[in-house]
């Protein structure tokens, strides 16, 4: 089995999805790991899928011309083998919430503060909220934090960021458990 | 007094609802006993309910004493029989996995505090208060009464759902 990344994007209307997922049914694609939201007035479509005997752009033909046609954005990534799995990140599970009003670099710079000390991210949505005025940025995401790494520790790192943008910043740690 | 085998979905009985005990006769002990053997077999389980192990009645077993999150604050083994909650406060997520969903784990939010009552394996009626992963267990384990798997109760985050590692 090969497999391929595709996103899609378009003009948010109801649809997407069925003729989408149409498509690569009749192709005989099997759909593994997906995402798709509505972002803006765009709704957008990650997918990660497979196919027992494609193995490159050229084997989807013009399948996903009707796709172009009706205005959505089409692109495929083919997979090096192995690709498709998730690799298992040890460490423990950390949310984090920043809100605050909305400012240049809230992202970029709380990013970049987890990315230096080797956090993670594995989800991060962002969202502006408020009114028009007064607008409200909201950055939800959810990271795996390095071995032996604990709360108080990431808000250690973020206090500078947290004083600096004005923003509330709020860590908690999420215990995994069996039951 | 057995080991039995836990039962993962999609095993059918797991989507059912289990019937009340009417009597503690001995075949509920039997099974309390069933459940104890079993979850202490496990090596890490804290909880374990009859429909797991096959038997659709309402009877659940819950020992978090000897767990790192629960040891603080718990009831040590708890043999429960047509327990129902009669009052819930509070909130907390917990990332929950469970053996009759295996390699999954998925963000659950659950009441943080809950009064629970049921039958002790005498027939002695008993009503318990507890907080934090004790009542986070009694609650996973009180939804697989009513046909509930964590997979029910995850709530809508992208990405709430993991494939745990293989092992």
């Amino acid at each position: 089995m090969n497999h391929f990344a595709l996103t899609i994007v378009g003009r948010d209307r109801p649809g997407i999805v069925s003729q989408v997922t149409e498509i690569l049914f009749n192709q005989g694609c099997n759909l593994a790991d997906s995402s798709c939201s509505i972002l803006g007035g765009q709704f957008a479509m990650i997918l990660i899928l497979g196919h027992p005997e494609f193995t490159c752009r050229e084997s989807f033909g013009d399948a996903f011309k009707p796709l172009e046609d009706a205005d959505l954005s089409v692109a495929l990534r083919v997979l090096k083998p192995g690709g498709e799995i998730r690799p298992h990140i040890e460490g423990e599970l950390c949310m984090i919430s920043v809100y605050g009003s909305d400012k240049p670099g809230i992202v970029y710079r709380v990013a970049k503060v987890l990315g230096d000390n080797k956090v993670n991210i594995t989800d991060l949505n962002t969202k502006l909220v408020g009114s028009e005025e007064r607008p409200v940025y909201v950055l939800v995401l959810e990271a795996t934090l390095p071995e032996g790494i604990e709360e108080d520790e990431v808000n250690t790192w973020l206090a500078p960021v947290r004083d600096e943008l004005q923003v509330d910043i709020s860590v908690r740690t999420i215990p995994t458990v069996e039951l | 007094m057995a080991i039995r085998c836990i039962r993962t979905y999609p095993d059918p009985i797991l989507k059912q609802l289990a019937e009340s005990v009417d009597k503690i006769d001995d075949s509920v002990v039997a099974v309390i006993q069933d459940l104890v053997d079993t979850m202490v077999n496990s090596g890490h389980s804290v909880g374990v309910a009859a429909p797991q192990i096959g038997v659709l009645r309402r009877v659940v077993v819950v020992d978090v004493s000897k767990s790192k999150l629960g040891k603080d604050c718990n009831h040590g083994l708890l043999e429960m029989v047509n327990p129902a909650i009669i009052e819930k406060a509070g909130s907390r997520t917990m990332r929950e996995g469970c053996m009759s969903v295996p390699d999954y784990t998925g963000n659950v939010t659950r009441a943080e505090h809950i009064v629970v009552e049921f039958n002790d394996r005498t027939g002695q009626l008993r009503v318990i208060e507890t907080s934090g992963f004790e009542a986070v267990a009694i609650q996973h384990e009180l939804d697989h009464l009513d046909g509930l798997l964590f997979l029910d109760r995850v709530s809508s985050l992208k990405t709430d759902l993991y494939r745990r590692k293989a092992k």
